[in-house]
């Protein structure tokens, strides 16, 4: 997947109306929270990405989960 | 995977009742610290509304299901009724088990066999295979009663836990027939039991004076002796088994999909029951989904209460239907079974006249 789609699907499980990109915090998503990480672990389970809930702590950046899908994104 | 295969056994009757008082997220959000742009969220997303539970501390889970077992033996004659299995994880005492009172109160006689089981979500279909079990080995009819009272155990300030619960006892009469088949398929994984316990009050951590203090966490406030649930591993728990389940049921049993009429699963909640009928490509009218949303997880009657919720007008000519549940133990399990001509009477609240 390219990247630029998967910041889409991003916003799109989190059901976040921001415009994502690489650099921004999550903490500055209003809609980061448990409901968008049980999302986000069942949209990387449909990608083939084997998560946990422990994968989700301490992440700070929206980079950090385009590195969690590794080397599914282009 | 266990696998068990039955024949001309049948589901002649499922009542359920539920909790008498009922209470809503708006009513509850103080609680646990919800504004109210996160409750719209919780309701939109997760499908949180309302949820029936008991109004007072005395009313236990037996209750509920006595009040369904009565409505039961309005319609069939008890006096073949030789066990009565109880699944709860809210019994009246810790000991003996609750079936044995259940069964005297019932007026079921000195000959029944009777016991209570520890299971929750997954504790209908272990409960339907011990009753299948018994009637296989010549028992004429048993009656099943599962549910549970988790008030007792959802602690008020818990956010992650006890919007979710309801309360409700179901009472299922099973019996020897001609012609109705099941087939079930069972797992256990003891490897995930802190994702959903009660840490305190049993042998392991015995009740002590720390147990009634408050534990704060970011999933919520609660105490050692009330249930604790990690959201995230039971989530990522059930996506991978739950249609893992099925394809294994549908190979024993050799059926397809399509030759299913209805998936009643235990009703974990609603944005689960999505994805899993969206992950098996279940088509949403097959597979109803809003118990949690009106009435709360019931635990182990959450599958006879959808079907005394939801389609209690749908078993009176044949079908074929899928029951599966998954939760606390880790446990899931799942059966296939044929279903016509069954007595499911519209679900109806604790003392609710009719």
């Amino acid at each position: 997947m390219k990247k630029d789609d998967f910041l889409e699907l991003l916003a799109e499980t989190m059901d976040t109306e921001e415009e994502l990109n690489e650099d921004m915090n999550l903490e500055d998503i209003e809609e980061y929270d448990s409901i968008a990480i049980l999302s986000l672990m069942s949209m990387y389970d449909e990608m083939g990405v084997k998560v946990t809930p422990n994968d989700f702590k301490n992440l700070e950046k929206v980079s950090d989960l385009i590195k969690l899908a590794g080397d599914k994104i282009e | 995977m266990a696998k068990l295969h039955f024949e001309n056994i049948k589901i002649s009757g499922i009542v359920t009742t539920t909790g008498d008082k009922k209470v809503t997220i708006e009513e509850e959000a103080s609680n646990y610290g919800y504004n109210e742009k996160m409750v719209k969220r919780l309701k939109k997303r997760m499908g949180f509304n309302s949820r029936y539970v008991v109004s007072d501390d005395n009313i236990c889970t037996s209750d509920l299901c006595i009040q369904s077992s009565e409505v039961i033996f309005e319609k069939f004659d008890k006096s073949d009724v030789e066990a009565l299995i109880f699944v709860t994880q809210t019994p009246d005492y810790k000991a003996p088990s609750t079936a044995i009172i259940m069964a005297d109160r019932l007026g079921l006689g000195n000959d029944v066999i009777a016991y209570d089981i520890n299971l929750g979500c997954s504790g209908f279909i272990n409960g339907l295979l011990n009753a299948y079990t018994l009637i296989n080995s010549g028992l004429k009819k048993v009656l099943l009663c599962v549910g549970d009272v988790a008030s007792k155990f959802a602690y008020y300030k818990d956010k992650n836990l006890t919007p979710l619960m309801g309360d409700a006892g179901s009472a299922i009469l099973i019996e020897k027939k001609e012609g109705f088949n099941a087939d079930f398929v069972l797992h256990s994984d003891g490897g995930g039991y802190k994702h959903l316990i009660v840490p305190d009050g049993g042998c392991r951590n015995p009740f002590n004076e720390e147990s009634l203090k408050e534990i704060e966490t970011e999933e919520g406030i609660r105490r050692g002796i009330d249930m604790y649930m990690n959201g995230g591993e039971i989530f990522n728990f059930t996506i991978k088994v739950v249609p893992k389940m099925f394809d294994e049921l549908f190979e024993y049993a050799k059926i397809s999909k399509d030759e299913i009429d209805y998936f009643v699963l235990h009703q974990a909640n609603k944005y689960i029951l999505q994805n899993i009928s969206k992950r098996l490509e279940i088509d949403e009218d097959k597979l109803p989904m809003d118990t949690m949303t009106i009435y709360g997880n019931q635990n182990s009657a959450s599958i006879p209460g959808t079907i005394n919720g939801f389609l209690e007008k749908e078993f009176q000519n044949r079908k074929k239907v899928v029951f599966a549940g998954f939760g606390i133990g880790l446990s899931w399990g799942a059966c296939v079974v044929d279903l016509e001509n069954v007595y499911t009477p519209k679900i109806r609240r604790y003392n609710e006249k009719r």
